[in-house]
């Protein structure tokens, strides 16, 4: 989940007279979770569906709806405007087809809304953005650029100064040496043209959806921003604008209107979109009775605008509210607004009569008679390593199902056996008192169609006077017991157990697991100092 | 004061109220006990403070080589008195007579002027009844007597000569009642008893495993609230486990770094050709990208059992129905503290045309009452396929603070309406061991996997 770094003073600032311990209390209501806290300094974490809760202008328009500051959905003031054209080139359609953009004039930037405009776009590049590659944004100072624009493309050779640099790069050297070249160059792919945005002077303003140009850096000095969003789908790079402009227009921006035209490309709406839901519908979910008028309020309070139309509710979502694909979403927004707190959990009888699974009841009958023969339950990884399942073991690692790009080398591989993991577990208990009598139930994996899972029982037991016998009859008595079946055992061999002291277990005529003491080297190598016998079984085939 | 007493206790008292002082030596006669026997009992009778031991110091005399010869034949002085008592006898006789004991006996006989000497002719001058030592020797004579019984001026006489006396020191200890004692009863009975108050060794008893017995607890739990429950595969292919559940293909949870793939593993056979279809159309439709089957087949561990469920709703369609899943999720995390890559989640869900938000909050706030939680909350939260969303939050006393439980929601349409669920479905997870930590108080959830059979010998069973 991101995270965005608050301070209690700024927020204070944006609401009014709200105390410290009303905003924490309610930071949770906006689905706004407290990581961190000190002093001034909180960080939340915020879901990636509001990605307008990546800046404190956002969070502060949510809790203006909880407190009563204001209400009602925000409404975009954009003064239409030729005076900024945005011309697409043919050129682009096949790389990165879209662009939209806005201007935002008469801003104050300081220092704190550099830094939570900075980290509103990474969030938005990570989060919708899918690492800019459906849609990336740039933010300029409007005053270095002349208008009208062209997103048009151009070679490997094309030169500019990027953001952060005081030399010119080409394109290839940007891609080639950079950070930001080396991460997102791969969304470009190997296009011999990449996509430009530049000013009626020729000026490169961006190369998206890689970097900047250094001409249009926004200082503190910056009054004026010109906001441009590339995609590979309008309707996302306008989402993404709408995110940026309702929060520049909260921070105090005038926002004016860009004119798309080409290759497809039309100018932004940025408009509200009704979606209209059953008062009924809502009740029945929640479980409450709620008056038009209460269901009203609350999405008010959602900050979305609502009216009332018969028994329907004519729902007015702002357009960075995409989140809202449909009417579940109102009504979530619907008890957002009324309060989860105000909502009285109930408890109805079942229509239904609960039931265990079979199996789950046999392997616990299982585990009965094991831990009566004195065998402890122990647990292990379903997905282990090579180490543990075969080099340990001496066993022949074939067909192996292993996982891609693991973060944990001891959790690789999915286990097609139970009894090394037991293995592995009596090495390190080598100081704890003998005799040890350990199994373990659960899945063991092999390649099929695609995967076949089946569950096995793997018993050991490690003490001086361990022995075949032992063991056999601890089978024997197990499934008698749990199934009232007798096992045949055959001379068999196999690199785990001693040779001359290894058997297959096999019922009715089929294998179903192997027994033995285990192999005095492999004891050795596990440092273990008694002798060691054990069996594993294939159960419920 | 009532005491279980051993049955050497008991013979050892009886024996000490009839003779109130006696050695060990003296108890083994008077009781028939053994030597070992008399010892462990005065032992144990001294712990109990129901006897004293004490110890004293003797001396006994005993006649050596020459003292038994001259209690047999005289002392050397009286022989020669006694040859000489009739007649004068010849020096050379007399020294025939005695052998040995000629010289001293006639050096004593000079010194106290017994005898005259003319010549070699020697002559008695006084007879004297009674020698000094005399008395003392006939008083040992072959036994052992204490020291303080003869007179120590007339042993003296003796004492010094070569091999005459022999002195023993010996130690005695002697057992005796405390009063404690004296007023015990003894009666037949309670023969067996023994020390039942020493230590004795652990025995360790197998066991389920603490986590086993916490899913268990809580699989109860939801049958008894009626619950049926369900099982599928670990592996699954990420249809079920994220496209059926409206997670785009390119959403971030489904990423390498979050979610663990089977290295060339893909499942021919993912769903029916109309549940592919509608799914795809709703991915389409609602998140404006090229949904790809081949992303669809890629198998993966799954990253929760909602993929279960999901799929036997979109099997089964019921009406009216309540399930739950339990077993082994994964995530690719690095392992730590509070992260394991595989661990166990439950997850349910309730069907009706009647079920409301309030229904699954009360059943998250019946379940958390069983397990003996009672301060929850529960908030605001975000899930791909559930709309409205919440999640529990429970007050931790150990801890003190809120802890973060079961999440839950109502199925989005987007999730069941392409399956043909028409009904509203309460759906609610969470892990396990974030549980069984709260109840076992542990702060590494490493513990439950590392299998310390110290850990596992040693958990409260019946909590």
């Amino acid at each position: 989940m991101p995270v965005v770094e608050l301070s209690y003073s700024r927020l204070q600032k944006l609401l009014g007279k709200i105390s410290k311990k009303q905003i924490s209390d309610s930071l949770p209501f906006l689905g706004l979770d407290i990581e961190y806290e000190d002093k001034d300094l909180i960080r939340v974490e915020y879901s990636p569906n509001r990605p307008d809760y990546s800046t404190d202008l956002g969070i502060a328009l949510g809790l203006q709806g909880l407190f009563g500051i204001k209400s009602g959905a925000i409404k975009l003031n954009i003064r239409k405007s030729n005076d900024y054209a945005i011309h697409v080139d043919p050129s682009v359609t096949k790389i990165r087809p879209f662009v939209t953009g806005i201007i935002a004039k008469n801003g104050r930037i300081d220092d704190s809304i550099i830094k939570q405009l900075m980290a509103m776009q990474e969030d938005l590049h990570f989060g919708i953005g899918r690492k800019r590659k459906k849609s990336s944004v740039g933010i300029h100072d409007l005053d270095k650029i002349s208008f009208p624009l062209t997103y048009t493309t151009s070679k490997r050779d094309h030169k500019f100064t990027p953001l952060n640099s005081e030399k010119e790069f080409t394109i290839s050297e940007i891609l080639n040496n950079t950070k930001v070249g080396l991460d997102y160059g791969a969304i470009l792919v190997n296009s011999p043209q990449v996509p430009i945005i530049l000013d009626s002077q020729k000026q490169t303003v961006s190369f998206p959806p890689i970097i900047n140009a250094a001409l249009t850096t926004v200082t503190t000095k910056t009054r004026n921003l010109f906001v441009e969003v590339t995609g590979i789908n309008k309707n996302d790079a306008e989402n993404m604008l709408s995110v940026v402009a309702t929060i520049l227009q909260t921070a105090g921006f005038a926002l004016v209107a860009t004119k798309i035209s080409g290759a497809k490309n039309t100018s932004p709406k940025l408009e509200q979109k009704n979606i209209s839901i059953n008062s009924e519908l809502i009740n029945q979910i929640l479980g409450l009775n709620l008056t038009g008028s209460q269901i009203i309020a609350s999405l008010k309070k959602s900050r979305l605008d609502a009216t009332l139309k018969g028994k329907n509710i004519v729902c007015g979502v702002p357009s960075y509210r995409f989140d809202i694909f449909g009417q579940m979403d109102l009504v979530e927004e619907v008890v957002l607004g009324y309060g989860i707190q105000n909502l009285v959990p109930i408890l109805s009888p079942s229509q239904t009569l609960g039931q265990t699974n079979q199996i789950s009841i046999k392997l616990k009958s299982l585990s009965l008679i094991m831990i009566g023969l004195g065998y402890t339950e122990a647990l292990n990884s379903s997905l282990t390593s090579k180490r543990v399942l075969y080099e340990m073991t001496n066993r022949e690692p074939k067909k192996m199902i292993s996982v891609l790009d693991s973060k944990s080398q001891e959790h690789t591989i999915l286990r097609d056996s139970i009894l090394p993991g037991l293995l592995e577990n009596l090495s390190r208990n080598i100081h704890t008192s003998y005799p040890q009598k350990v199994f373990e139930t659960g899945t063991v994996f092999s390649q099929g169609n695609p995967i076949d899972e089946t569950t096995n029982l793997a018993v050991i037991s490690a003490h001086q006077e361990a022995t075949f016998t032992e063991i056999k009859s601890i089978l024997q008595s197990t499934l008698k017991t749990g199934f009232n079946l007798e096992a045949e055992m055959k001379t068999f061999s196999h690199p785990t157990f001693e040779e001359g002291r290894t058997a297959s277990i096999s019922v009715n005529g089929k294998i179903i697991g192997i027994i033995g003491e285990i192999n005095s080297k492999i004891i050795e190598n596990y440092k273990i100092r008694v002798p060691i016998v054990g069996f594993e079984i294939s159960l419920f085939d | 004061m009532s005491q279980v007493l051993h049955e050497i206790e008991k013979k050892i008292i009886t024996s000490l109220k009839v003779n109130p002082k006696q050695t060990p030596e003296q108890l083994e006669k008077s009781t028939s006990l053994s030597t070992d026997q008399i010892r462990r009992g005065m032992e144990w009778l001294k712990l109990k403070e129901l006897a004293i031991v004490s110890e004293s110091q003797s001396i006994t005399l005993s006649l050596g080589k020459n003292g038994l010869e001259s209690f047999h034949k005289g002392l050397p002085e009286r022989r020669l008195i006694d040859l000489l008592k009739n007649e004068s006898k010849k020096l050379q006789h007399l020294q025939k007579e005695l052998g040995s004991v000629f010289g001293p006996a006639i050096g004593l006989a000079r010194k106290n002027n017994w005898i005259d000497t003319s010549e070699d002719e020697i002559t008695l001058k006084i007879y004297p009844s009674e020698l000094p030592g005399e008395k003392t020797l006939k008083q040992i004579g072959e036994n052992k007597i204490p020291k303080n019984e003869v007179d120590i001026a007339d042993l003296s006489s003796i004492m010094k000569r070569p091999d005459f006396i022999i002195e023993d020191i010996i130690k005695t200890r002697e057992i005796s009642l405390t009063e404690n004692a004296e007023s015990i009863e003894i009666t037949a009975g309670s023969s067996n008893a023994i020390n039942v108050e020493s230590k004795v060794p652990d025995v360790f008893v197998a066991r389920t495993h603490p986590l086993k017995d916490t899913i268990d607890e809580i699989r109860e739990i939801f049958v008894t609230l009626g619950f049926t429950e369900i099982i599928g595969n670990m592996t699954q292919p990420s249809f079920w486990n994220f496209d059926a559940l409206f997670t785009p293909q390119d959403h971030p949870a489904r990423e390498l770094q979050d979610t663990f793939y089977l290295d060339g593993l893909s499942a021919k056979k993912i769903g029916t050709s109309e549940q592919i279809r509608k799914i795809s159309e709703s991915h389409k439709k609602n998140w404006r990208y090229y949904w790809d089957i081949n992303e669809a087949r890629k198998m993966v561990l799954r990253t929760h059992t909602t993929c279960v469920t999901i799929k036997h709703l979109a099997e089964n369609k019921p009406d009216e129905a309540r399930f739950f899943s339990l077993g082994r999720v994964f995530r690719n995390e690095k392992v730590s503290y509070k992260h394991l890559v595989e661990f166990n989640q439950i997850e349910g869900v309730v069907v009706g045309k009647n079920a409301t938000l309030r229904d699954l909050m009360g059943i998250q706030r019946e379940f958390y009452r069983r397990i003996g939680i009672t301060k929850i909350k529960f908030w605001p939260t975000f899930f791909p396929y559930t709309e409205p969303s919440l999640q529990t939050m429970v007050y931790n006393d150990r801890l003190e603070k809120w802890v973060e439980l079961f999440g839950m929601g109502i199925f989005r349409p987007e999730v069941t309406k392409p399956l043909g669920i028409t009904k509203p479905v309460l759906a609610w997870g969470g892990g396990i061991e974030r549980i069984a930590m709260l109840k076992y108080g542990l702060d590494d959830v490493r513990e439950f996997y590392s299998n310390n059979l110290s850990w596992l010998r040693s958990v409260t069973k019946c909590q």
